[in-house]
């Protein structure tokens, strides 16, 4: 309905839709921006933590504290279910209908792979996609917004490596892009240190019984063994491990599947899994920015718990605004663009300081941690994911 | 008068293009492609009666023969790329249908429902031809040196495309097929004693009803532009079915109407989130309630 009065109104205005600033989404007193992400489907948490309780929420502290150069941002959100074709039809609504000036935090590979190219050539700026496939990368309008599968792996190879001198490694891997994309990533650096996989299991998305794959790769006599997963899968994994009694191997997950979702389903199975984190824990970090995060979910959101996802949103959230911040007063697409691109050494309090680069990585860094009476601990300070 | 409101009608969808925001163009696109499906589906469900939740299922490999075609060789124009797409999916409905129709109601609905899991299941595990979970990009449909790379070319494609796929089905329902379609909906005893291969006809609906669908799937394809396995879930075959039963069952003109209902309502409902299914269940509720015979049914006790 609310469509059709705004289509009438556009047809009265003589077909060129509503008055706009020059800049689509920017108005001299707002800044509009909005994406498409999972409020129904399998990822509905993680999208409504991600947006209400993390990206909107920097924005209301930021708003009640005079917003950007005088403007106030308001978000729009509409629900994909992790459909790629309504994430599509959402994303042209957004641009085309709404007039956003940029789409912040979508989620989930497929369908933000499937909006990349329009919003590509739209000129769009896509803001900081929660997912971790290098296929974001490389273009002028798109900067990630997890860490990604190449510079995780460097990470975790060089440690383990490196300062645990561990030499025969296997993988139990998603057969998606997710999946092949860490496993092309871990021969690589592992060639880089004179070492190979020795053995490799795939796993079908969507399948729970993992046990023959468990068997093969206890075969294969590996010290550390990878887990390339989804939090339910690799559940199973580890119970599967703990039912056969293998103990003589060091499980490691990746930086996606090191939340606490996966430990929970797993319950005790996951005592001394090990793994790469690529945020501060929300709940008991003490640095200075995610006690803020904490306080201010506390006051605007006081039934949400803190969790990564929100957390990862409200960093998202705080990232766009010092680049609204850098562009300066006459924001455009391209300002901002140019004025992320100058962020360098920057400090946010929660996490080391961010440097933007020309590959438009914003997260480069993550830390090893050991889950101990069901929580992570961490075991080392922040790895670093530079050649 | 009558003529009077069809010509205007035809001149409105014409010229949608060119008044309404892009937006609404590509909006109008995906309810020409909705609308060949649910024709397709109530040629199926509603002349012939029998029940199919694995819709989604055909639309999915009409839109992956279509996509996979495409890659394979880029200068095919695409009324024969959608065609094979069709033909494709035909041939896959000839095969599930002639066991399948040998079963009856509820019986039916379970196996077409399986059918839907078993195309996604495939779908990801064939990836070395359909990239499996990953996804597809699919290549910009062509009409000979015509690249059609607008959503005003995409809508015109999809246009005709649904204005031959209506014209065809008005003309079965009219035949000797469409009418043994109907009484094997009233009743499939009365039917054979009236000397209707019962059999024969309800494999005839289910190949037609696939082919429908197969060729609304390779225009999904080059409208969206990128597939994958979670975009065809059961819920979309549930969409599919809302759509003919709040348009008229046994109606061509219904099924289009609803089609154009659902995916709008499903449009405007993206922006409540958390509340959306709710909503929609909500307004199909009450649709059951208040206009149990669909849009065709009201339109018919007014005139």
């Amino acid at each position: 309905m609310r469509q059709l009065v705004v289509l009438v109104v556009a047809l009265l205005l003589g077909s060129s839709g509503p008055a706009r600033a020059a800049e689509p989404g920017v108005t001299d007193t707002e800044i509009l921006l909005g994406g498409s992400n999972s409020f129904s489907g399998p990822l509905a948490f993680t999208g409504t933590q991600l947006t209400k309780a993390g990206v909107d929420l920097y924005f209301r502290v930021l708003n009640d504290a005079g917003g950007v150069h005088g403007r106030k941002i308001r978000t729009i959100y509409y629900d994909d279910g992790y459909r790629p074709q309504d994430a599509v039809a959402n994303t042209k609504k957004l641009v085309e209908q709404d007039g956003i000036f940029a789409v912040i935090a979508p989620q989930g590979s497929p369908p933000v792979v499937a909006t990349l190219d329009y919003l590509e050539q739209s000129r769009v700026p896509m803001l900081f996609p929660f997912q971790s496939s290098t296929a974001t990368r490389g273009r002028k309008y798109v900067f990630s917004g997890l860490v990604l599968s190449d510079r995780q792996s460097r990470m975790m190879i060089d440690y383990l490596a490196g300062p645990r001198k561990l030499k025969r490694f296997a993988a139990l891997y998603q057969d998606d892009e997710y999946g092949k994309s860490f496993l092309a990533a871990f021969e690589t650096d592992l060639g880089r240190h004179g070492l190979k996989l020795t053995a490799t299991e795939p796993v079908k998305r969507g399948v729970t019984d993992v046990s023959a794959q468990i068997a093969k790769l206890q075969a294969a006599k590996p010290e550390v063994t990878f887990l390339v997963l989804t939090p339910g899968p690799a559940a199973q994994a580890l119970k599967e491990r703990q039912k056969i009694g293998w103990t003589d191997t060091l499980i490691v997950s990746t930086g996606p599947l090191t939340d606490e979702t996966y430990l929970g389903l797993a319950g005790d199975a996951s005592e001394g899994v090990e793994g790469l984190a690529t945020l501060p824990d929300p709940l008991r970090s003490d640095q200075p920015g995610v006690k803020l995060y904490r306080e201010q979910l506390q006051k605007y959101l006081p039934k949400n718990e803190p969790n990564r996802y929100s957390l990862s949103g409200y960093l998202a959230g705080m990232l766009f605004a010092e680049g609204a911040k850098r562009a300066g007063r006459a924001l455009t697409r391209d300002g901002l663009v140019a004025a992320l691109e100058t962020v360098k050494g920057w400090d946010t309090g929660i996490m080391p300081p961010i440097t933007i680069g020309a590959d438009h990585d914003t997260q480069k860094q993550g830390f090893w941690v050991r889950v101990e009476n069901g929580r992570f601990k961490p075991l080392s300070d922040w790895l670093k994911s530079e050649p | 008068m009558r003529r009077a409101g069809w010509t205007l009608a035809a001149a409105a969808v014409l010229g949608w293009p060119f008044v309404a925001p892009t937006y609404f163009v590509f909006l109008g696109t995906l309810v020409a492609v909705n609308a060949v499906v649910a024709i397709g589906l109530n040629l199926l469900s509603g002349y012939t009666n029998q029940l199919s939740f694995g819709h989604a299922g055909f639309l999915a490999i009409g839109a992956y023969a279509a996509a996979i075609l495409t890659l394979w060789a880029p200068a095919l124009p695409v009324p024969l790329t959608l065609l094979a797409a069709g033909l494709v999916t035909a041939l896959v409905g000839l095969a599930l249908g002639i066991p399948c129709l040998r079963l009856d109601g509820l019986y039916l609905a379970m196996a077409t429902l399986a059918f839907g899991f078993v195309v996604t299941e495939a779908i990801t595990n064939l990836d070395g031809l359909t990239r499996g979970n990953d996804g597809l990009r699919v290549p910009l449909a062509r009409l000979g040196p015509w690249v059609l790379d607008t959503d005003r070319a995409r809508y015109y494609l999809a246009l005709a495309v649904a204005a031959a796929m209506i014209l065809a089905a008005l003309n079965v329902a009219a035949t000797r097929t469409g009418r043994a379609f109907l009484a094997i909906r009233t009743s499939e005893i009365a039917a054979q004693a009236s000397g209707i291969n019962a059999a024969a006809y309800k494999t005839v609906a289910f190949v037609l009803s696939a082919f429908y669908t197969g060729v609304a799937g390779g225009l999904f394809a080059f409208v969206v532009g990128f597939l994958s396995p979670d975009a065809f879930d059961v819920f979309l075959s549930v969409d599919f079915l809302v759509m003919i039963i709040l348009g008229g069952l046994g109606s061509v003109w219904g099924s289009v109407a609803g089609a154009a209902i659902v995916t709008v309502l499903n449009d405007s409902l993206a922006g409540f989130q958390t509340y959306r299914p709710l909503i929609f269940g909500a307004i199909m509720i009450a649709c059951m309630l208040f206009v149990p015979g669909g849009l065709a049914a009201m339109t018919r006790r007014q005139s």
